[in-house]
This record gives C-alpha cells, structure tokens and sequence, in this order.
C-alpha cells in the first residue's frame, strides 16, 4: 500500500482537542447523565461461590415506598430472553468438538456459581431506596463444594460447575507443529524448564462501568448509553442475539467513557437488565457499579499456570520451544474468554526470536470465580512472560549472558518478511537494531558504578531486558464518515471508540492534515450505532490501524472527488490535477482551487461536473485491514532490591518501539507509559486472590494493590520509525497494548538479576516484598 | 433534614440535606457540578477531591451536613471563562490525561501542592499525588504536568 504522501498532521505532538472538556470538569461520562423521569437500579450479587438458590423472596422489598420493580432469575425465565453468546474466535477442541458454552443469563436462574453474581435487579426511585430494598430482599442459598483455582478444578473429583464440561475444561487447544517440536528437542544439548504463574489483575479503569436505558413506547426503539468500548458489536450481541429485540430498534452510544483497558469490551448483565426493566416501567433506568461490585463484576484477567521448556545447543542457539498453560475462564464464557488463554497466547509464542519449531497447548477450564476476559493485551502478556522469563532463567541455568543469549537468536532482518512457526506473519522490523538501541540507551557505561553505590547501601542493583513482539486484533473493519456544513464545520465520525487515546485528536488531524483544513473546524463523532452503519469499537490496539486508515482512506476519496470539481472549473481532465497542501492545481498552469472553495462548489450544481451530485465531497468509506501488524520493541529496566525487606525500586526505563509510522509522539508515548505502568502493577503488585471457599479476597482498592506516582520510575521512550508496515494506509503498528507486553518480563528478569547472588532465579509474580524476601531466605536456606 | 449554606465556586447556595448524603453525591447530584467524579467506595483513589476553605478533601468521605457555612471549589471553579488556570493548561501541554476521569481530583490536588509549596520538589509530587490514582499515563505526563503548573504558579 501507499504509504508515502501522508501530508502534514502526521508526527506532530497535536495538543488534545478532548482535553478542555475534561479538565473542566465538562467531561460527560454515564454519571454526569440523567434524563426526566429517571429510575435507578442496582444489582443484588450472590455472595456464595456456588450454591443452588431454593428461594427468593422479595414481598418486604416490594412494598418499600418508592421501590419500582424487582426482578429475579424466574422473571428472567418467563422473559424467555436467550443467554448472552461467546464470541470466542476459538470455538472447537483438539479432538474437532465444539467448545462448552453453558448458558450465560443476566441473572442466575436456580444455582449461581461466583461470588458477584447477579441474582436479582432492584429498580427504585433513588439508589438509597435501592440499596434498602436490597437488604429486606431475602435468598435461601444451599451451598455447594466450590473450586477457585485452575488447577484444582481440572483434577478428577473436583466440584463440577457444568454438567457439560466434565472435570470443568471449556476446551483445550494446540498450535504448531509437535513432530518437529520433538525432534528439535532430541537433538538440542540442553533442555531448561520453567514453571511460572501469570497472575490474576483487573484492569480497574477509574470510572466503573455503568448505563442509563430509555425505551420509546410508540416506536418500540430503545436507546442505551453505556459506558462501553464496542458499541456496535454490543448492541449485535445485546438486540439480537439476547433480547431478540432486532438490532435496528437499538440506539447504543457510549459518551465519554472513563478509562477501558479491554474490561469495558465484552457484554455484561447489567445493561441488559435495565434493558429489560426501562420497557416494563416505561421510564429510563439508571444503574451504575461502585468499586467493590467492579472487583466481583468486572471481567478479569491473564491467569495462567504454564510450563514453558526451551530447547537450545552448547553455544546458546534457540532449537525447540514448548509452552503447556492451563487458563482459567471462571464460571461461564465471557464474551471473548476462550479465546485468550488458547488462540490469544499462543501466536506471538517465540518472540522474536529464532526457532526450529515451537509447539504450544492449553486448557481453558471453568471456576467458580468471575469470567474472565480480555484485559490489555489479551494473552500477549502472557506469551511474552513466557518467552522472555525462560530466556534469563535458562541463561541462569547454564551460565549464560542474558544479553548475549537474546542477541544470538533474535532474527534477523534478512529472514523478513516471514511466517513464524506460530503462523503469524511478520512482515517487516528489525529486532537486532531494536535490541541495540534499546541497550543503547539504558546507560549501561554508568550502570557498574550504580551496583557498588547500591552495594555500599546494603542494596542488589540487577537489569533486565525483554523483547517483545506483539500482534494486533480487534474488528478488522472500520468507517469513517466525513460530512462538511454550510458554516464551515466538517463532522467525523468512526466508528472505533477511544476511551481516552485521544481518537478527537489523532483522527481529526489525519483529516484535516490531509485535506489541508483547520483541525478546530472537525467535529467529531464516535461510538454511536447511527453515526455510523458499522464499528469495530476498541480492542487489540486497532484505533489508528484501522480507524486511523479509514479516516486516511475517506481523506483520500475526498480529495479525488475534488479534483473532479477543480477540473471542471479549470476545465482540465481531472487527472492533470494534482493536490498538495490543501490546494487543487494544475502543474504548469497557474489555476489554483482551495480545497474550501471545492468544499463551498460541491453544493452549487453549476460548479460541478455533470456526473456528480451535489453534496459529492461527503463521503463514507470502509476500510478492512487485511492482516493484524506486528508490534515490537525493547524494555529494559534498572531495579534496586532491599534484601533485608524485600522491597523494590525500580530505579530506570527504558523502551525502544517499532510501532511503525508515529502519527502523534505525545499520544504513543502516553500510550507506553500507561501500559508500562500497568505492566509493573502486574509484576509488582496487583493480584486478584480468590479464597478456596471462592470468596474474594481482594475486592477492594484497599486490598487491591495499583501503581501510585511513587511507584513509577521515570521513562524514557524511543521509536524505531524505519519499519513502517504495508498492512495498512498509515503503516502503523498499534500502540496501545505494548507497554504492558514488555514490561513484566524486564521487570522480573532483573529482578531476578539483582538476586542471582542469593541463588533466586524465578520468583512468581507480583514480586510483593514478602515474596522477594521469603525467596531469598529460602535459597538461603537450602 | 439539616439545611446548609454553602459557597460554591463562588456562588452561595442552601439545601436541605439527608444525613446520609456524601459530600460528593451532593456536589454532584444536587448541585449538579459534575465535574468532580467517585471513582472508588474506600476514600483510595482521589478522583473526587475538591478544596474547601484552602485544603484538599475527598468529597466522597465526608457527609455534606459537615460542611455548613463551607467555601467549597470544584475543578469547574478552577478555569477563568474559557482561560484555563495555569495548573489545567500545564496539563494539557504535558498531556497529564488519557480517559480524564482521574483529572479533576488530580488537578485540584496539585493546585493545593504547589500553593502549599511553590518549590516543590519531583519527589514531593509524587509523594503529594499518594492519593490519587491514575490507570491511563503512567504519572510521568502528570508529573512534568505538575512541575511546569508550578513554575506557571510562581509567575
Ligand atoms: S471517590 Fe473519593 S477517593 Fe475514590
Ligand atoms: S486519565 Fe484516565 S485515570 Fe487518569
């Protein structure tokens, strides 16, 4: 594809448009939202794990003043509704059967099987009313055995949450090519084995989910505002599939929505519900999550138990790779679920590295815990901690350079563009030079005189360094839609959301730069089934890819459209002219046409070429991306480790990125320094821990532990910008996921460098300082 | 129910109110401003500090009653019409928010930081910021943001 002739706008650090709204407190999320009439709703969540619901009786509840309407898993039977669909891209098992997807309704119907679950909505005149109902509302639960942990539930004789999935597996899964993977491993020298957790988060955006419902008795249309990062899929999923409503008598729109990072992706119960109840009371429904519900509700993520086996020769070159990982779905199939823990993780397996062959399997089984669903990055994480942990344990191992191991084996630009033993195809980068660079810039000449400054404080100073690659996903189809008013303003609408990535900003300036207009002229539009037919919404880092490419795409169309126009009025054939900086010329000539003054003509028929209608310049147009990209890069990072507490600072960072084309530097360095903060709350700190009688252990941000400011180092970010790829118009590679790809490895690589002395070469994560100190006194000890 | 007179922004205004109501649901939804967000139910994330005669609180801790007789600002009583306070426009130079949700607590308790110490130090600000989380940046925009606000501040 064309890539050159991207005009101005591209690379510039434009402020955010977004920005004044919000920091003026004018920002309107689903909170700030009311409308006449409104009704609230809460939810009454299941407090056991699992257990069959005898009864429930909501007689007091009801005839407390100002409560409207309470509705239980038997109204939800009556209903008739369907349960809400996986939309795993992973569906069959090994042996070709389908996947397990037991049903998944909105509200448990006689047994629930997670602490958290919905079990009955009150709908009140105010929240406090709802919260007094909630209490007089009165279920009988017989408790059942329960299993939390993965591991456990795949073992013979464990409870079973579905008669369907017997020993509770959803499905397993392989990828690659296991003869070869054998082969490779009989003939390496050595073969190095390590077990390791990826450990449950949540991604915890700062405003919880929440949805305000509106039904239209005469037109039968619904309309629902939801704090949601995949509008039109989920309107699909919800009017279709669930209420079989139709999806044309469903408005869904998300406003401003609060952070997302994947958990706002899939559907949930809850804005079905208030669906639901808008229709019976004929008055909007009202219902937001407060944090301790987000914790039990919200979908959470990674959570694998892996077994990763790398195979290699005497000098260190890469043969054979093996990764076993059991996931962990929770009580049902969330809307993407299956697919993280098989499909998700396993195609970046091998990095950018080298391999003979790789060979890969999982099982995906159910707990009595709440679903889980994709959280940034979706199974790359994973993936990438396994790779690059295996890499510094097996260096430990045999008495390797790290360093050296990974420069050995990464590969090279020669063998691009490539298909990786994953599959996955790898079109352009260069993983040596990224390495070097990244090196490069983590200061290692000084980095000897901070380990004795360290040493002389009591203190192990390690590094560490991960090289991650990454793939992109989300909806492959994306519109943009562009329409110019009389008054000068031009409306942009896409269909892909942002939930703070700045898409006012990025994509209006793709437009506006290409067409040589004023970026404050662009109005735009997002997140709406009915500014656009179609939308991808946001996942997989896809914003620019995709939705950045359609808006590329439709500036284009616009501009040949208008060279139509300029050619009638210079009454030239249209393809002697050109356009460039916003100016319709001829070369040679000195006729010159604005692309405003084409904009003003394309409403006056007498300015307009006899096949062309007026209003030609407004235009629509889909782009589908072909092939996900290939996000790469570099992390290396500096700690410093108290022996005597266990605690760590992590003292540098540094992150070199192939992320293509930068279209906006201020906006992809946000983008990594969130991830990365992200990613060192998963390596450091953050843990979702369920007890084994299935209660929630950390269910609070009191217990739940996220990066303050004092947590974060400072970053240092560079771009590696001569790979653009040609999957796309832009040659982007998305941004959004990468940080927190990279970051848990190098994180915990030099972590475990810092405490090679002691014998630690693996600590699971997050590195809590009980962890770090009771693994040192354990190699101590042995 | 205790009735109180409040100085919002500016503006006096009195109400009746439940004992029951926190200061944030009465900013929000009686007052109607909005702007201050809750993000959390544990006093942990900051989203919803406002200032009251001078000092940062986080509205979502404290009942309204106690606040009879208050001088009370919102982030919506920090800009100047359409001037933003230096502190606001640091931000957006910097590029201190992603989704805007943490903004308005982290805003107005970076105002309180600097007016409490001009000179505030990097390690300061990010002590300072303790109670405030942010899920999008990462804090390192956030902190420039805090250190160029100040120097704007000092004038
Ligand atoms: S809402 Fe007040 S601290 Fe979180
Ligand atoms: S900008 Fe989103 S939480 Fe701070």
């Amino acid at each position: 594809m064309d890539t050159t002739n991207i005009t101005n706008g591209i690379g510039k650090s434009q402020e955010r448009r977004e920005d004044f709204r919000f920091l003026t407190g004018a920002g309107s999320y689903i909170d700030d939202m009311n409308l006449d009439g409104q009704a609230y709703a809460t939810v009454l969540r299941s407090p056991e794990a699992h257990a069959d619901v005898s009864s429930i009786d909501i007689t007091e509840a009801l005839a407390l003043d100002g409560v409207l309407a309470i509705i239980t898993g038997e109204d939800w039977k009556v209903a008739g509704y369907n349960p809400i669909p996986t939309k795993s891209a992973v569906r069959k098992a090994i042996d070709g059967s389908d996947l397990k997807e037991p049903p998944h309704h909105p509200l448990a119907i006689d047994r629930v099987r997670y602490v958290g679950q919905p079990v009955a909505l009150v709908v009140a005149e105010s929240i406090d009313v709802c919260k007094d109902a909630m209490e007089l509302i009165d279920v009988d639960y017989d408790s059942l055995p329960s299993v939390s942990h993965q591991s456990e539930a795949i073992k013979d004789g464990a409870p079973q949450i579905w008669d369907i999935a017997p020993n509770n597996i959803c499905l397993d899964f392989e990828l690659g090519d296991q003869k070869a993977q054998k082969k490779a491993f009989s003939e390496a020298d050595h073969i190095v084995t390590l077990n390791l957790v990826n450990n449950r988060v949540t991604a915890v955006p700062i405003e919880p989910r929440g949805a305000l419902a509106s039904y239209d008795a005469g037109t039968g249309k619904y309309t629902l505002w939801n704090a949601s990062q995949n509008i039109h899929a989920g309107r699909d999923t919800i009017a279709d599939a669930v209420l079989g409503i139709g999806k044309e008598n469903l408005h869904h729109i998300a406003p401003d929505v609060g952070g997302g990072f994947g958990v706002k992706n899939g559907v949930y119960p809850e804005p079905i519900l208030i669906l639901h109840a808008t229709k019976l009371l004929e008055r909007p429904v009202k219902w937001f999550n407060d944090r301790s519900e987000s914790f039990l509700s919200d979908t959470h993520g990674r959570d694998q138990v892996s077994t990763v086996q790398l195979a290699l020769d005497k000098d260190g070159t890469f043969r054979g790779l093996r990764t076993e990982t059991v996931g962990n779905l929770g009580a049902f199939c969330a809307t993407v679920g299956p697919f993280t823990p098989t499909g998700g993780s396993s195609r970046t397996q091998g990095g950018p590295y080298r391999f003979d062959a790789i060979y890969y399997t999982a099982i995906a089984p159910f707990t009595n815990t709440c679903p889980l669903d994709p959280y940034r990055g979706a199974g790359r994480p994973e993936g990438s901690y396994q790779m690059d942990r295996i890499i510094d344990y097996a260096a430990a191992q045999l008495g390797m350079d790290p360093i050296e191991l990974r420069r050995k084996n990464l590969i090279p630009t020669e063998d691009l563009p490539m298909k990786s033993p994953m599959g996955l195809d790898i079109d352009c980068g260069n993983f040596p030079e990224v390495f070097e660079q990244t090196i490069a810039m983590s200061d290692r000449d000084g980095y000897d005189a901070r380990v004795q400054k360290s040493a002389a404080a009591g203190k192990k100073r390690g590094f560490g360094i991960s090289m991650y690659l990454e793939c992109t996903g989300g909806g492959p189809k994306e519109e943009a839609k562009v329409s110019f008013r009389e008054d000068g303003k031009i409306d942009l609408s896409v269909g892909s959301s942002s939930t703070g990535m700045g898409h006012e900003t990025a994509f209006a300036q793709i437009l506006a730069g290409h067409l040589g207009l004023e970026i404050d002229d662009v109005v735009f539009r997002q997140a709406d089934t009915e500014a656009t037919a179609i939308g991808g919404g946001h996942g997989g880092s896809r914003g620019l890819e995709v939705g950045g490419s359609a808006v590329l795409q439709t500036s284009r169309e616009i501009v040949e459209a208008g060279k139509k126009i300029a050619a009638h009025k210079f009454d030239v054939d249209a393809d002697k002219v050109e356009f460039s900086e916003g100016h319709f010329h001829v070369p040679g000539s000195n006729h010159t046409m604005t692309m405003r003054e084409a904009i003003d003509a394309q409403n006056d028929p007498d300015m307009l070429p006899d096949d062309m209608e007026p209003g030609a310049l407004n235009i629509s147009s889909v782009f589908e991306r072909g092939i996900i990209s290939i996000p790469n890069g570099g992390h290396a990072v500096e700690v410093e480790v108290d022996p005597e507490t266990g605690t760590i600072k992590v003292d540098g960072y540094w992150v070199m990125d192939d992320f293509g084309t930068i279209i906006n530097p201020m906006l992809a360095d946000g983008q990594v320094m969130g991830g990365v903060a992200q990613g060192l709350g998963q390596a450091l700190m953050e843990n979702i821990v369920y007890d084994d009688g299935g209660q929630l252990v950390t269910g609070s941000l009191m217990d739940y532990a996220m990066p303050r400011a004092d947590d974060m180092p400072r970053m240092v970010i560079g771009y590696y910008e001569d790979a653009p790829t040609a999957k796309n118009l832009l040659g982007v590679k998305g941004a959004g996921e990468a940080g927190c790809v990279g970051a848990p490895p190098a994180i915990v690589n030099a972590v475990c460098d810092a405490l090679k002395d002691f014998g630690v070469h693996h600590i699971d994560m997050p590195l809590t300082p009980e962890r770090v100190w009771r693994a040192i006194e354990d190699a101590k000890a042995s | 129910m205790p009735l109180i007179t409040v100085h919002v922004n500016g503006v006096e205004t009195t109400k009746e109110v439940e004992p029951r109501t926190l200061l944030s649901t009465f900013i929000r939804e009686e007052l109607k401003l909005t702007g201050t967000h809750v993000g959390c139910d544990t006093s942990q994330c900051g989203a919803c500090v406002v200032s009251i005669d001078g000092k940062t609180i986080k509205s979502c801790a404290s009942f309204a009653w106690q606040f009879d007789g208050a001088k009370i600002q919102t982030i919506e009583g920090l800009a100047n019409g359409t001037e933003l306070h230096p502190m606001q426009e640091a931000f957006r130079t910097h590029h201190g928010l992603q989704c805007g949700f943490c903004t308005p607590g982290m805003v107005m308790t970076a105002v309180a930081l600097v007016e409490n110490n001009p000179d505030i130090s990097e390690n300061g600000i990010r002590e300072g910021l303790e109670g405030n989380i942010c899920r999008c940046t990462g804090y390192q925009n956030i902190i420039d943001a805090v250190k160029t606000g100040a120097k704007a501040m000092r004038g």
